[in-house]
């Protein structure tokens, strides 16, 4: 019935432009709240890896959520956490907080093209976009993996800073969730990130394994989700800096 | 060129000792001056290429004086949208327990942000995994060293380097190995990096940063950012290129450079005498010579050409020997002087490596050139002026006419009462220098009528004691005053200026000794470090509290020193409670009026000036200095002037809660703490040791062991004096053994008549040695007289020049009498092989002679 019903919508959406495919991708993914366990699994060039876990909450819409990241192991990183607030005008505001020096540090907006703790996502990567942030344009439609898809070029408003020169997104037409980006800078391919594994958790369609890799350092990063769930009673004072402080 | 090589040539190489001997003065001068300005320039080189290579691509660094500053500053100055990275740093220097033992430069960032300004290139090629960024910034424990620093001492990936941090010794793991780039060659190789917000706990910053490093948005002009940055940081912040902190640096130690000018200076100055003097009597030797040329058609012209290019030939050898030993001089001190300057003025460098500038030795060779020509130019007029048929007389010597010495005379009185209207009206720098070049020069001038009066004097002393030897002697020299008068002045310039120095010293170190005495008695020092000068770790406000309720203590003062730019120079600020140090101080007053004075400036409504500042910068009591503080300018009138040696370059007292208020910064670089009667040091350290545990890192200093510190870095600074003395003393015994040998060749015949109408070697033996004793008496006595006005004129330059300390004219008795020996046996030691030359020459050789 579902199946049914969203192949309906997005045939009707052929005709509609990107913004709109991008738009109602964002609303019919949207949730009140979520929260998950992850892993991060860093391949290096010569097939070695590192893992971490880590427990993620998030509250709020798409756009303007608030999360919090919380690593649980290795025991080196254990209680490290980063805060995200998402704002839908502006970029977000990040802060990190180390329990071995008992203090959070803001993580400046021009660092957000940096590495996240050495993964092959960035800072901006983990950012939650909201669609007036961008300007979209509709490539065409394209197979991958079997699955047609709408291929979109998103470019970052002057407004919004950015790494990337554009973003080129596959948004698969049945569930309309996008399923690979591909990052550029000027003219070159610099990063790929794949929805690996996608599937429905309580009638949400969700990527429940993403793989980025940088395709310069030739490295990638697997990025697990487990224990996924939505909707969950969330308190709003666990997604402030006091309670980050506190290690909650 | 021809004639250099038939004849010129053939003279050096005839008289090869003495051509050495004549520019002896203008390598030791060239030498001087090019290795200390190398070694100079090798520190200075050190410092910029560190401050380079740590820089990376930073285009601003935005600092606050040697103050730093709070943490949101950081976040205002991200929010600029020109820039495009704003990284905050702290820098500090630290030695930590290695197998080198060496010291190590700790550049602390923010690693989150900091690649996009400085390539840490890794070991293991990917930091993704070897090196985990995560747990970098988790763990404060996390250190990132060189290759380099890591093979020096054993370490590898994970291994413990111990650091003591302010909270004790502490353990830190290698979890990052960079490969050689630009950045790992900073400080030598010696160089590690750490999470900022760890260094603040391990420096005592609190949350504070040292500096912020800056880079711009892509295509912007950098100067136009600094403006920007300016604007919004206001007047309390420092936004400059990095390459700046090299300038700041360089004007630090400027004093050391002009000293090293003026050393090198002199030596030249003496050796430019030398070289009159032998070309003087090298014109009276090759008279005839020169009559010949004459004859055959040279004009006066082509015999003066001749002379000069022999002495600037002279004067090319010698600057390219001096340079040569210059850089060796430089090789063997860079080190030390490194250590030295950076022990003075905290500032972190390390210079292995000689960096000789090309353009300092084109300009030291053209010195040496210049200097030989000014020497040999009379003495090549005056061959110019032989007229040829007197020169093919045998036997007519030219000597110093009445005429030409009464000349002299004249113009010594004159330049002297030019002197003198200069120190009666003369308060401008311009017609004070004059007035200091013409007492030289009158001094110059007068060397051959007062060393004739006074061999005169001696004469019948001298043949009373030795009726043969002394006569001769003493005749010797009165006969031909113009074969000695270089070698005289030579030397009575040389004792003039170990006079200077020595009394200079001798009034710095009981200045110094008394504001020891007077200004820093406390009973003992807690300091964050061994190194009073280094900066870099700083107390926690807390520890000045705990200290206070020691029993035994009765009264602390927490003090914080930093560097602040002022009229475009770092100035050192001392921060501390005025009402305290008045209660136990009393630094002497030189303008205000004491009570007021301090009770105002405890009050916090101005600062008290150092009078070295108060010369230096032009200010007097009731000017008023604007601060820059990080809250904005602060307005302060100056309060009074009182005699501080805190620093070189003057020092400001405020009261501590104004620097407290406007630079929000309670931490210290010092406490100093007054005991209660009856409870001693080692009591108190016991105590210290109880109560901070291993909580702090601390070195507990006595009030001998502070006074032994400033006593050393006194005596370092003093050691460039005694190179002085050194090149003075030096350049002295060669002119007289220069004159000595000049006088022995000079008198052949005579002393050849001498042996052959019955006269002993021992006779003509004793003669030249008298001769060489009474050269050194003269030049002695003339130095002592020269040596009290040099003294006048050195402590006038350096209060209004050089350090802006005012020193009490002393004469130095002392160093007058350690000098009577030394110079006395340098000349009879310089006599000892032109005597025996003398007396074993073959007598029929002697009296063929001419």
């Amino acid at each position: 019935m579902n199946k049914l019903v969203l192949f309906l919508f997005a045939g009707a959406l052929l005709a509609q432009d990107a913004r709109q495919i991008v738009e109602e991708s964002q609303k019919l993914h949207r949730s009140r709240s979520q929260q998950y366990e992850g892993v991060l699994e860093v391949y290096d060039t010569k097939g070695g890896k590192n893992e971490k876990r880590w427990q993620y909450a998030r509250i709020g819409s798409y756009g303007e959520s608030r999360s919090v990241l919380r690593f649980l192991a290795p025991p080196l990183v254990k209680g490290v956490a980063l805060l995200v607030h998402n704002h839908p005008d502006r970029a977000s505001d990040q802060w990190m907080w180390t329990p071995e020096l008992n203090r959070d540090r803001r993580i400046a907006l021009q660092d957000r093209s940096t590495r996240f703790f050495g993964t092959d996502f960035s800072f901006e990567d983990l950012e939650e976009r909201d669609v007036d942030q961008s300007d979209y344009k509709l490539l065409g439609e394209e197979a991958l993996n079997g699955q047609a898809c709408y291929k979109i070029e998103s470019v970052a408003k002057k407004s919004r800073t950015t790494q990337y020169s554009r973003v080129v997104i596959w948004v698969r037409k049945d569930i309309l969730l996008p399923v690979q980006f591909e990052m550029y800078v000027k003219a070159e391919v610099v990063k790929r990130l794949i929805h690996k594994r996608v599937e429905k958790v309580q009638n949400v369609w969700s990527t429940l394994e993403l793989e980025m890799n940088d395709l310069k350092k030739k490295t990638r990063t697997v990025m697990k989700t487990e224990k996924l769930k939505y909707d969950v009673a969330l308190p709003e004072e666990q997604f402030t800096l006091q309670a980050l402080r506190r290690g909650e | 060129m021809i004639l250099l090589r038939l004849i010129s040539w053939q003279y050096t190489r005839k008289h090869l000792l003495r051509s050495l001997l004549t520019i002896a003065g203008i390598v030791l001068g060239v030498a001087v001056f090019v290795g200390m300005h190398t070694a100079n320039q090798s520190v200075l080189t050190a410092f910029t290429q560190t401050v380079d290579r740590i820089a990376g691509a930073t285009q601003l660094q935005i600092s606050a004086g040697e103050a730093g500053f709070e943490e949101d500053i950081l976040e205002r100055v991200q929010n600029v949208p020109e820039v495009r990275v704003a990284v905050p740093v702290i820098e500090a220097v630290m030695n930590p327990q290695t197998k080198s033992q060496a010291n190590i430069l700790i550049l602390a960032v923010d690693m989150t942000g900091d690649r996009s300004l400085r390539d840490y290139a890794l070991e293991s090629g990917d930091e993704s995994f070897i090196e985990d960024p995560l747990v970098f910034l988790a763990q404060p424990d996390s250190i990132m060293i060189t290759r380099e620093f890591a093979a020096e001492n054993d370490l590898k990936s994970n291994s413990e380097l111990t650091l003591n941090s302010m909270d004790g010794p502490k353990k830190f793991i290698v979890r990052g190995i960079m490969k050689s780039s630009g950045l790992t060659t900073a400080f030598g190789g010696n160089l590690a990096i750490m999470d900022v917000y760890a260094a603040q706990k391990i420096f005592g910053r609190g949350r504070r940063f040292d500096r912020i490093d800056v880079a711009v948005q892509e295509g912007l002009d950098p100067a136009a950012v600094q403006v920007k940055l300016e604007k919004v940081l206001g007047s309390g912040f420092q936004v400059e290129p990095p390459s700046s902190r090299a300038k700041q640096f360089e004007s630090l130690s400027s004093v050391y450079g002009m000293l090293a000018n003026i050393t090198s200076l002199f030596a030249l100055f003496i050796g430019m005498f030398l070289i009159y003097n032998s070309f003087a009597i090298a014109v009276t030797q090759r008279r005839s010579e020169i009559g010949i040329l004459r004859a055959l058609g040279a004009t006066r012209r082509q015999i003066q050409v001749l002379f000069l290019a022999e002495s600037a030939v002279g004067g090319l050898v010698g600057a390219g020997l001096g340079v040569v030993l210059g850089i060796l001089i430089a090789r063997g001190i860079a080190g030390s002087l490194g250590q030295f300057l950076g022990e003075v003025y905290g500032v972190a460098q390390k210079a292995e490596e000689v960096s000789s500038d090309p353009r300092l030795l084109v300009g030291a060779m053209v010195l040496g050139v210049v200097t030989s020509l000014i020497a040999a130019w009379i003495p090549a007029r005056n061959a110019a002026r032989v007229d040829p048929v007197q020169a093919l007389q045998k036997g007519r010597f030219q000597l110093l006419t009445a005429g030409e010495n009464r000349m002299r005379r004249w113009t010594a009185f004159g330049l002297l009462s030019f002197v003198g209207v200069s120190l009666a009206f003369g308060h401008g720098r311009l017609i004070f220098y004059a007035g200091y070049f013409a007492a030289i020069f009158a001094g110059v001038l007068l060397v051959p009528t007062l060393g004739l009066w006074l061999a005169r004097g001696m004469r019948p002393a001298l043949k009373a004691i030795w009726p043969v030897e002394g006569t001769l002697a003493a005749d010797s020299l009165i006969q031909s005053p113009r074969r000695t008068s270089g070698a005289v002045t030579a030397l009575a310039l040389s004792v003039s200026l170990i006079i200077a120095l020595g009394g200079m010293t001798q009034a710095a170190y009981a200045s110094i000794e008394e504001w020891l005495r007077v200004a820093l008695n406390p009973d003992m020092y807690l300091a964050p470090t061994q190194n009073f000068t280094d900066r870099s770790f700083r107390f926690p406000a807390e520890l000045a509290s705990e200290v206070e309720k020691l029993p035994g203590v009765r009264r602390i003062q927490a003090v914080r020193i930093v560097r602040l730019p002022m009229d475009g120079e770092p100035v050192m600020f001392v921060a501390l409670d005025v009402s305290s140090v008045t209660q136990e101080a009393r630094l002497p007053i030189v303008s205000g009026d004491g009570p007021t004075m301090y009770s105002d400036a405890a009050a916090g409504k101005g600062v008290i000036i150092s009078d070295n500042f108060a010369l230096m910068h032009n200010r007097k009591r009731g000017d008023v200095l604007t601060i820059p503080t990080p809250g904005g300018p602060l307005q302060m009138p100056v309060l009074g002037v009182v005699v501080d040696f805190s620093d070189q370059k003057g020092s400001i007292l405020l009261d501590r809660s104004v620097y407290d208020k406007y630079f929000k910064d309670t931490s210290s670089n010092v406490i100093r703490i007054y005991l209660q009667a009856g409870v001693t040091v080692g009591q108190m350290r016991e105590r210290i040791a109880a109560q901070a545990g291993t909580r702090f890192r601390y070195f507990v200093f006595t009030n001998e062991d502070l006074r032994s510190y400033i006593l050393k870095i006194t005596d370092q600074w003093f050691g460039l004096t005694y190179i002085q003395i050194a090149v003075a003393v030096l350049v002295s015994i060669l002119g007289i053994v220069n004159t000595l040998t000049v006088s022995i060749t000079d008198r052949r015949r005579e002393l050849g008549v001498l042996q052959a109408v019955g006269g002993l070697r021992r006779q003509i033996r004793g003669t030249i040695w008298l001769e060489a004793v009474l050269i050194g008496a003269i030049g002695l006595i003339l130095g002592c007289g020269f040596g009290a006005v040099a003294l006048y004129y050195a402590l006038e330059t350096s209060a209004r020049d050089l350090s802006g300390m005012r020193l009490a004219y002393g004469y130095p008795f002392r160093t007058v009498l350690a000098l009577i020996p030394i110079i006395l046996g340098s000349a009879f030691l310089a006599s000892l092989a032109p005597a025996e030359a003398a007396v074993r020459g073959s007598l029929v050789e002697a009296l063929e002679y001419e």
